[in-house]
């Protein structure tokens, strides 16, 4: 009934009475995700953690250098960062027993992690155990003796990283006790995956059901603990310390990726499931139109933040505004829009200067963004009866105009009587840009405007995930861009890229059969990201092929290759050139079938 | 959005390509639906009424037109005056170091000095604002006498020394001659054409308009590059022989700093003096004061409000200015959305008396306590009268509500008078009139150890005390026929007794005997009273009456502004637009509508519950994905686990193409957002930025 506080436009309704509910931020139990298993273990290893604080107990069967007592385990658990430094003091520890002992924990640890290899993970991984030849040199010296100790300590380090694996082998043996705990867990974790709300009496039918899906959860092995409710610096300093990338092989490789007509295509049929909920977003921000007006008309000037793209809602005032103050003579209004790449601050001033002076520009602005500032701001000066100008800018944050210099400009902009600022952040951080006297010169007040408008009109998004994904070569089509433009190429150069390829396919074949036993998945894709000709070593070949007669005809040829990004290139660190394809293996396998053939 | 908006949008953001243009309306005649718009299309008459001022009518868009411009009325004025202060105290506050930075000046030139240029440098500290102001007034005063002028750079003018001169001719010039004179300058003259960073252009400049005075001002002489400073301080050493300049630094740190930086030749190249400009905090309580404590105050901040803005300004080196934009903000925000606050204007006749308002009246809490209040007491027909007629209830409003303003001008006159008490007896010196304000708008002042300090220290006091602190009470105290009878009494009494040492009270301690009595062997401390002479019996007396004046004063004066019926009229005390408006936090807001989107999104739908869904815009479920991940994500399985929230929602019908192209939007407003970034750690992975509560 009685609007005592200024409506505050950024709290919706719903907002204020969910403000105070509590939510875990990880490892949620009731989390879908559960069912998807991309961070299965973390449900997985914190059941074990509640219902058994101290596993050492229960396993008499342990490795000596992890001998310790009950009440480290203890704190073990509870912090899993100082692991690290406990265990580098244990080898000193465990060389002095007798070789007995040392081969006793030489063959033990593989077998435990065999076990749990064959639990946990795809049989090609456990293939290759290399105990057997190692126990047979156990005692040959201690030399290598310790150092191998060592070895083993730090491999068992990377495996058993904060005991994860450990908890999860637990959780396989106590399936036959019965744990209320689990019980509850289990149910929770069922629910979600069969997505139905069972009863927790159903718990001891749901246990083979959750065993059936294990193996599925259990190739995200490395994924990370669960860190309960961790207090964010904590959080951070978990996620972060040191050790192996506790991630998933899987690459995106079968995924078959969006080029941009696929994506806009797509989004052309999507229909949004909130769309009713988001104009009613926007409705609120209608509402407080008059309140901008009013604080303009007051000398502030206007932030908007929040999670949206606002330039609709900017669209929209810059129609309301026109509207309302049109009846004696329209008013001006310059947008800017912040994400168009190239956008300089001279050209905005420009545009003012425009909007102030109509038809009656000076024929020479100046070049330098400040001589048009104080252009605009004399000439302000010189009209006292000037209406105000508004200057919507939508995401003053955006990379163009994020530099310190621009903002500067743009608060000088801002501070400037009769030059009313709205304008528009996007990113999290947008108050950074601004330091005291910035701040100052901006007099913004901000307002919450969340939108949760999609900012298809501001971000190339395909382009956007492929730099995230480190595929930028996509940008020229992958490979059929490639193919497209070797056609237009003169034939000595088709042939140099056919050779390239060529010796590129077979490096990458010889390079699986060298290491194929040791090395996993992740590996190898991680060489074939490295995989590069040395520039001299394709020069000789291209020579012998009669591809090219000199270096300087070489070069060229390979320049026209730059230019369409068909081939990478980098200096590794001896200091010599590799030439490399931004293509995938099959790709260029097939793009090479295509060569030969053609 | 409705789909036909968003198709109507699609063109314009066509256009929206441009980086910056002029807007031209769209040929659609109004705003989509905009309710102002619509009643103002309905009656054209009003039109331009709305024009003339930017307030709405509240109270659902029923409030009356006179009850909205006198609203507006209201505030235009009360902030018209209390600007007028404000800009007083900030003229005043540093008219002193004004005064002698002029006079620096004026009175010095490179002869006096040697050939050496004369350079004023300026310590700020965190007054950032301050020296802004003063070199804008000493360039008013610098220009009004036609001496020369001021050229104030930021370290963004100065990136290299030719662009450097050359905004320094151009400022110098255009200071004076505007634009085209400028342009005139550097065009018509004699000979080949100058450049603009020319020194001989601002030297014949300096000879034609006999400029004696040319003052160059560095705002932030921190982050110019001592380099480009280096070669402009030489540059400029040999031109003061043409051109009189005058340095003058701002200095946020210390000046040995400043000096470090340079190069010895170039300190030698300077001579000068040092100034330095006060603290903002003192400004910044002044400026509270004289809003506050005045005796024709008609609308005061609340307590939570005073609170926030002195955090404010203590924290985060607020300015003064930020401050008394702060405070103008709160009025505005009272005055825009408080219907009440039309009952504050003076000429509020009952013309103003409408069924909304009193509707409204009745439901604040203020008149909810006061009818209690009523029902207690025993007269019901009161209220019943208060709640059933209007005009009544108007009127006894209006009554009340000018009641309770001069209860509030009670309330800082004594607020005010014990802050004097306690800066003249010495008992808390460093407490502002600010602290003394937060306590006595929350109702707790009288309680407080202050006051009650204060009591105790009045019945010590001797009679030249005493008489001095009465000299220095406000004067309107002094109006009171008591104090003033016990004023003369105190006279008549000091005129008969004429020894040097003052009077004392009965209380005082050298009155006060201890006598020492050893009782099986402990010993005993006893007071007892000496024997005291006839007239500091009297004057005792004559404290006595004073002491019981004073706390039954603060007793009255006291009192708690939230009992005050319609309290809410007069006082603004609500934390929350100025805090949401001055020190918003947008990355908290953003993970909030990431973390938890139906917060915003008013869910139709009773399935709102805080999981992860289909239901929940794609960025916000990646998010939430992230959020469970560690520093490392992989995008494979990221993705894998999107998709399955859309499968396991949507059941098979759902086109995985499409979840792919949703999750690519996530993805790059993700990354655009600075939370993900690429990794080279491992193939397809991309890795964490920020955390939560971080």
């Amino acid at each position: 009934m009685i609007d005592l506080p200024l409506r505050v436009p950024d709290a919706p309704p719903s907002s204020l009475s969910r403000i105070n509910i509590p939510i875990p931020c990880a490892c949620r139990g009731e989390s879908p995700l559960a069912s998807t298993n991309f961070f299965c273990e973390q449900n997985l290893a914190r059941v074990v953690f509640w219902m058994q604080p101290d596993p050492e107990e229960e396993r008499p069967v342990s490795t000596p250098k992890r001998q310790r007592t009950a009440t480290v385990n203890g704190d073990r658990h509870a912090s899993p960062e100082i692991t690290p430094l406990r265990r580098i003091k244990t080898p000193q520890k465990a060389s002095a027993p007798t070789p007995a002992a040392l081969k006793e924990s030489g063959l033990k640890t593989p077998t435990n992690r065999f076990k749990a290899k064959a639990l946990f993970s795809t049989p090609a991984k456990s293939a290759a155990p290399p105990t057997p030849s190692r126990a047979k040199n156990a005692d040959r010296s201690a030399k290598k003796k310790s150092v191998r100790l060592l070895q083993e300590q730090v491999d068992d380090d990377e495996d058993d990283w904060d005991g994860a694996d450990r908890l999860a082998e637990e959780i396989l043996d106590d399936d036959d006790v019965p744990d209320p705990t689990v019980e509850k867990e289990n149910g929770v974790v069922e629910t979600v995956e069969a997505d139905s709300g069972e009863p927790a009496k159903k718990g001891a039918a749901a246990t083979p059901k959750r065993r059936a899906g294990r193996p599925k959860g259990a190739r995200n092995k490395r994924s990370p603990t669960p860190e309960g409710d961790l207090p964010p610096h904590e959080r951070y300093f978990f996620q972060n310390r040191a050790g192996p990338a506790r991630t998933s092989n899987t690459t995106l490789n079968k995924l078959n990726l969006l080029t941009h007509e696929e994506y806009f295509e797509k989004l052309k049929g999507y229909a949004d499931p909130c769309q009713k909920e988001k104009t009613f977003l926007q409705e609120l921000h209608h509402r407080s139109f008059p309140q901008w007006d009013f604080e303009f008309d007051q000398g502030f000037n206007i932030c908007l933040y929040g999670y949206g793209s606002k330039r609709q809602l900017l669209q929209q005032f810059a129609d309301w505004h026109y509207h309302r103050h049109s009846s004696s003579s329209p008013p001006a209004i310059v947008m800017v829009n912040g994400h168009t790449p190239g956008i300089s601050i001279r050209s905005i001033f420009a545009t003012v200067v425009t909007a102030v002076l109509g038809a009656d520009i000076p024929s020479k602005m100046g070049f330098q963004p400040v001589e048009v500032l104080e252009l605009l701001q004399s000439s302000l000066k010189a009209r006292p009866s000037q209406k105000p100008i508004t200057v919507l800018i939508n995401s003053i944050d955006a990379p163009p105009l994020r530099r310190a210099a621009n903002q500067a400009l743009l608060a000088r902009l801002a501070a400037t009587p009769k030059i009313h600022v709205l304008a528009t952040t996007d990113t999290p951080n947008c108050s950074l840009m601004w330091d005291i006297s910035l701040r100052d010169q901006f007099n913004f007040v901000f307002h919450d405007c969340t939108t949760f408008v999609p900012f298809d009109g501001e971000f190339d998004v395909v382009e956007e995930v492929h730099s995230l994904l480190g595929r930028k070569g996509r940008r020229v089509g992958g490979k059929d861009g490639v193919e497209f433009v070797l056609k237009s190429l003169p034939e000595n150069a088709q042939n140099l890229y056919r050779l390239l390829l060529t010796e590129l396919v077979s490096m990458s074949d010889q390079g699986r059969l060298s290491d194929d036993e040791e090395a996993g998945n992740g590996r190898e894709d991680a060489n074939k990201e490295d995989l590069g000709i040395e520039f001299r070593m394709l020069y000789q070949k291209a020579a012998e092929e009669f591809i090219a007669s000199s270096e300087m005809m070489f070069r060229t040829l390979l320049k026209e290759f730059h230019d369409h990004q068909m081939i990478t290139s980098r200096i590794d660190t001896s200091g010599m050139e590799i030439l490399g394809v931004p293509l995938s293996q099959q790709e260029m396998t097939s793009m090479l079938e295509d060569l030969v053939l053609a | 959005m409705d789909p036909e908006t968003t198709d109507a949008d699609a063109p314009k953001d066509g256009s929206n390509t441009q980086g910056v243009y002029l807007y031209h309306p769209a040929n659609v005649p109004k705003a989509p639906g905009e309710r102002p718009l619509k009643r103002r299309k309905v009656l054209p008459g009003k039109q331009d009424e709305n024009t003339t001022h930017p307030f709405v009518p509240l109270l659902d868009g029923e409030e009356t037109a006179a009850s909205v411009e006198s609203r507006y009325n209201f505030y235009q004025k009360l902030w018209s005056e209390q600007e007028t202060k404000i800009q007083g105290i900030l003229n005043d506050a540093d008219s002193g170091v004004l005064e002698d930075v002029l006079s620096f000046v004026r009175s010095t030139s490179p002869q006096t000095y040697g050939n050496c240029i004369p350079t004023a440098l300026v310590t700020v500290g965190s007054n950032v604002s301050s020296l802004g102001r003063l070199l804008a007034r000493l360039n008013d005063r610098l220009t009004t006498a036609g001496e020369g002028g001021v050229v104030a750079l930021e370290s963004g003018d100065a990136p290299n020394l030719k662009t450097t001169l050359k905004n320094i001719i151009r400022a110098a010039i255009t200071n004076t001659e505007g634009n085209e004179g400028y342009q005139s300058f550097l065009t018509d003259r004699d000979g080949p054409r100058l450049l603009g960073y020319d020194l001989d252009v601002l030297g014949d400049y300096v000879k034609r308009k006999g400029v004696t005075k040319l003052v160059i001002a560095f705002r932030d002489s921190e982050a110019v590059d001592p380099n480009m400073l280096t070669d402009l301080l030489s540059l400029l050493s040999s031109w003061v022989d043409r051109i009189p300049f005058t340095l003058l630094f701002g200095i946020s740190t210390s000046v040995e700093l400043f000096e470090g930086r340079l190069l010895r030749s170039s300190v030698a190249l300077l001579r000068g003096r040092y100034f330095k400009i006060h603290g903002a905090s003192n400004c910044v309580d002044r400026i509270y004061e004289n809003l506050q404590v005045d005796e024709n105050g008609q609308f005061w901040l609340g307590r939570n409000i005073t609170t926030t803005l002195f955090e404010k300004s203590t924290d985060a080196f607020q300015t003064p200015e930020a401050f008394s934009r702060t405070v103008k903000y709160a009025y505005m925000s009272h005055f825009f959305a408080n219907p009440l606050a039309a009952l504050l204007a003076s000429d509020a006749s009952p013309s103003l008396r409408q069924n909304k308002l009193c509707e409204a009246i009745r439901n604040v809490p203020s008149f909810r306590s006061f009818c209690e209040y009523h029902l207690d007491a025993g007269s019901s027909e009161y209220v019943r009268q208060l709640l059933e007629d209007d005009e009544y209830l108007f009127s006894q409003s209006l009554e009340h509500l000018r009641a309770g303003q001069q209860k509030m001008r009670g309330l800082f006159q004594a607020a005010k008078t014990i802050h004097t008490c306690l800066k003249h007896l010495g008992i808390a010196k460093d407490t502002s009139i600010s602290d003394v304000s937060v306590h006595a708008l929350s109702g707790e002042l009288v309680d407080s150890p202050w006051v009650g300090e204060i009591l105790m220290a009045l019945k010590t006091l001797d009679s030249s005390k005493l008489q001095e602190l009465i000299s220095i009470l406000p004067r309107y105290l002094m109006a009171h026929p008591d104090l003033g009878a016990i004023h003369e009494d105190l006279e008549y009494l000091l005129q008969e007794y004429k020894d040097v040492t003052p009077l004392r009270s009965e209380y005082d301690n050298s009155h006060s005997v201890v006598t020492t009595t050893v009782l099986r062997q402990s010993v005993k401390l006893s007071r007892g009273k000496a024997k005291i002479p006839q007239q500091d019996v009297d004057y005792t007396r004559i404290v006595d009456r004073f002491h019981a004046l004073t706390e039954a004063y603060f007793a009255e004066a006291l009192l708690n502004p939230q009992d005050l019926f319609l309290h809410e009229a007069f006082i603004i005390d609500m934390k929350n637009p100025l805090k949401e408006v001055f020190s918003p936090r947008p990355r908290y807001a953003i993970e909030r509508a990431l973390a938890r989107p139906f917060d915003y999104l008013i869910s139709t739908s009773k399935t709102s519950e805080a999981r992860v869904s289909a239901k929940q815009p794609a960025t916000a479920i990646v998010y939430q994905l992230i959020l469970e991940s560690g520093a490392l994500v992989n995008v494979h399985d990221l993705w894998q686990a999107f998709n399955a929230v859309f499968e396991s929602d949507g059941g098979d019908d759902c086109d995985e193409r499409m979840v792919l192209t949703l999750f690519y939007r996530a993805l790059s407003e993700l990354k655009a957002f600075g939370m993900v970034k690429s990794s080279r750690k491992k193939l397809d992975h991309i890795s964490k930025t920020s955390w939560v509560g971080l």
